[in-house]
């Protein structure tokens, strides 16, 4: 009979093959009262323990292969020093003597101890590193039971099967990345558990969170696991193990050669370059700007520095975080967009107002930057000083009139004027762009062009403003539709002033994202998109199978179009 | 003896992985080197306690340095809590 179970899916893939059930965590320990002519060797056979312990820890060091991430070496360095700290290593034999009990006892008392002060941590990630600490603990408590489990597991071929366990160390990872293991259950653990991480940048499918896995799951039975659903299938058939095997091939064929376009760059059939950049906000997406070859980042959303903490960001610490952007883009752009708080988003009581019922329409973006101009000021000085360190663009949120672009360009002026006379660095020609997300901002997008070095459509928003419809209402969300001829009038609006004033204009929204609609973005004449990193290589692909000069004839068409329900089998037609 | 508040500015805090750089930053100094928040004062040189410091982001740790190569100490001390200890963000 066919068991289906779910998890959380955090690493991505499918994997099939048979069960092998780790069964480990902590021995059972028992106190055991010594005689004095025991103590001596008690404390030794403690020493032994902690010394292999140690050593297995460098070995696993040592075998780590040169390309695996910087990250594997640091967690088991951090391992290492564990093993040998005087808490872990001397203070036990303090236990055995006073105490004269065994190592076993003495060491788990220390445990106890150290338990009880990371469980008054009042951050919630670090008192989770308990669990780092338990590792090592138990590794010892192993080693003192000659439970090598890293040995075991080493004597053991594990080749092809999917681990069960109830949680992974970081060294049983770098165990197992050599032994072509297909994939990871585990019981504990979520998205940002050391299992989830290294099997990510391992490769390896995996599937966290199944609570009592170990007991739902037996040895050795034929197992599919899908990385990106976190569903875990046991007990199925022939057939259905066929048909995963088929999705596998066609998902690792189109990684490879999607990774394979990563050095390419983006280019039309018919010879038009075109720039793909990412759209970024948390550290998780530097790591796959890394891995998505953008010509440079398109969006930097900045309101992690404000909300979500107890201070927003000075001056000193918004520049480090541009900064350290601009170091992984080695030379190519950065847009920062200036902070889009307001509405929803706020950590200013003084700003929080009444709750209105359309915090979409309410102060927000750059209407509330203008009405807070010290805190707009001293991010634009930041943005500025950052620009000394690489190219940087300035992109101004939710720009709806010409008095508000006014108003921005002339705070602008004042921080570089600022600037100046404290002898600051900064790039005096730092291009400044708007977002056009408002329809009165693609209506007026020829008058904001002549002052402006760029603009950039925002999707999200320009649909939800054009058409009335918010998103996360479910009553109205089928309504919300990036191919309405409104919509779709106001993006070609806004691409035609930038052409007339000869500036560009980039597409950060999700549409920009949407491989449906690349190549009816491309006929409309759209040359720079902007999007998450995990999606620009599949863009990338379609752009260079596609030719701009058969796209315009039917993208016309298109816009001539003003029944929607007719729009979407068009767009389907481009993209056959 | 030289001593000196630093802010911990990257996300995660002094967790395990950075409290292994930091110690193992301090082990190749002579000097002896203390880190105290709130009331709990630790060995900079042992990554148990400067876990169990409990540093989260935003919080201050008075760093206390004793010893011949004091100020170069503090200076790469000061450098990789600056550098959030090498880590995105």
């Amino acid at each position: 009979m066919a068991l289906i179970v779910s998890g959380i899916g955090v690493s991505k893939g499918i994997a099939i093959g048979n069960v092998h059930l780790l069964n480990r965590g902590a021995p059972e320990v028992f106190e055991r009262k010594l005689e004095d002519h025991e103590i001596d060797a008690e404390v030794e056979r403690f020493q032994d323990a902690v010394d292999g312990a140690a050593k297995q820890l460098s070995g696993i060091r040592e075998s780590i292969p040169e390309d695996a991430p910087k990250d594997v070496a640091t967690f088991i360095d951090s391992h290492l020093l564990m093993a040998k700290d005087s808490m872990l290593s001397k203070v036990p034999i303090e236990i055995i003597r006073e105490q004269q009990c065994n190592a076993e006892w003495a060491l788990k008392q220390q445990r106890d101890k150290l338990e009880a002060v990371f469980e008054e941590m009042e951050d919630d990630y670090l008192r989770t590193r308990l669990n780092d600490i338990e590792h090592v603990i138990n590794l010892i408590q192993q080693i003192l039971k000659d439970q090598q489990f890293t040995m075991q597991m080493k004597l053991q071929p594990l080749k092809g099967s999917i681990i069960v366990a109830d949680d992974l160390t970081p060294a049983d990872t770098v165990v197992m990345q050599n032994q072509n293991i297909a994939g990871f259950i585990t019981e504990l653990g979520g998205p940002l558990s050391h299992t989830a991480i290294l099997a990510r940048s391992l490769g390896i499918p995996a599937v966290v969170g199944i609570q009592s896995a170990r007991s739902l799951l037996q040895q050795d039975e034929p197992l599919i696991l899908d990385g990106s659903s976190g569903m875990v299938l046991a007990g199925t058939n022939e057939n259905t193990v066929k048909e995963y095997r088929q999705i596998q091939r066609e998902q690792k064929e189109a990684q490879r050669k999607l990774s394979s376009l990563k050095n390419i760059s983006a280019k039309t059939k018919d010879g038009q370059r075109i720039s793909l950049q990412a759209n970024i906000e948390l550290a998780e997406d530097v790591g796959a700007l890394k891995k998505s070859g953008a010509d440079g980042v398109g969006l930097y959303r900045t309101e992690f520095l404000y909300i979500d903490r107890e201070v927003p960001a000075d001056e000193a610490e918004q520049l480090s975080a541009y900064k350290k952007i601009i170091r992984v883009l080695k030379g190519k752009p950065l847009t920062i967009r200036t902070l889009d708080l307001g509405g929803d988003k706020e950590f200013d009581p003084d700003f929080q107002g009444p709750l209105t019922q359309n915090p979409a329409l309410g102060l927000r973006a750059i209407r509330r930057s203008l009405k807070d101009t010290e805190l707009f000021k001293q991010q634009l000085r930041a943005i500025l000083r950052s620009s000394a360190s690489g190219p940087v663009r300035i992109l101004l949120p939710m720009i709806t009139s010409d008095n508000e672009l006014v108003q921005s360009l002339s705070l602008i002026e004042q921080a570089k004027h600022e600037l100046k006379s404290e002898n600051k660095d900064f790039d005096e020609n730092i291009p400044v762009g708007a977002m056009i997300e408002v329809p009165a901002a693609a209506i007026s997008a020829h008058i904001f062009a002549k002052q402006l070095n760029f603009l950039s459509i925002g999707t999200n928003d320009l649909i939800q403003y054009t058409l009335a419809i918010d998103r996360i209402d479910d009553q109205v969300n089928y309504l919300y539709d990036p191919l309405h001829p409104a919509v779709l009038k106001l993006i070609n609006i806004t691409l035609q002033a930038g052409r007339r004033a000869e500036i560009p204009v980039a597409m950060c929204g999700e549409m920009a994202g949407d491989p449906r609609y690349t190549r009816l973005l491309l006929g409309l004449g759209l040359k720079e998109f902007s999007a998450h990193p995990s999606n620009l290589l599949e863009i990338k692909q379609i752009i260079n199978k596609s030719k701009i000069t058969e796209l315009e004839k039917q993208t016309k068409k298109i816009l001539a179009t003003t029944v929607p329900s007719k729009i979407i089998p068009m767009v389907d037609a481009l993209n056959a | 003896m030289i001593n000196k508040d630093i802010t911990v500015v990257n996300k995660l805090g002094l967790h395990a992985r950075a409290a292994a750089k930091l110690v193992a930053l301090a082990s190749n100094f002579a000097s002896e080197i203390t880190l105290q928040k709130g009331g709990r004062k630790i060995n900079g040189k042992s990554i148990m306690g400067v876990m169990m410091l409990a540093a989260s982001q935003h919080t201050v740790v008075n760093i206390e340095i004793n010893g011949e190569d004091e100020q170069q100490a503090m200076i790469e001390i000061e450098n990789l809590f600056k550098n959030l200890f090498d880590e995105d963000e």
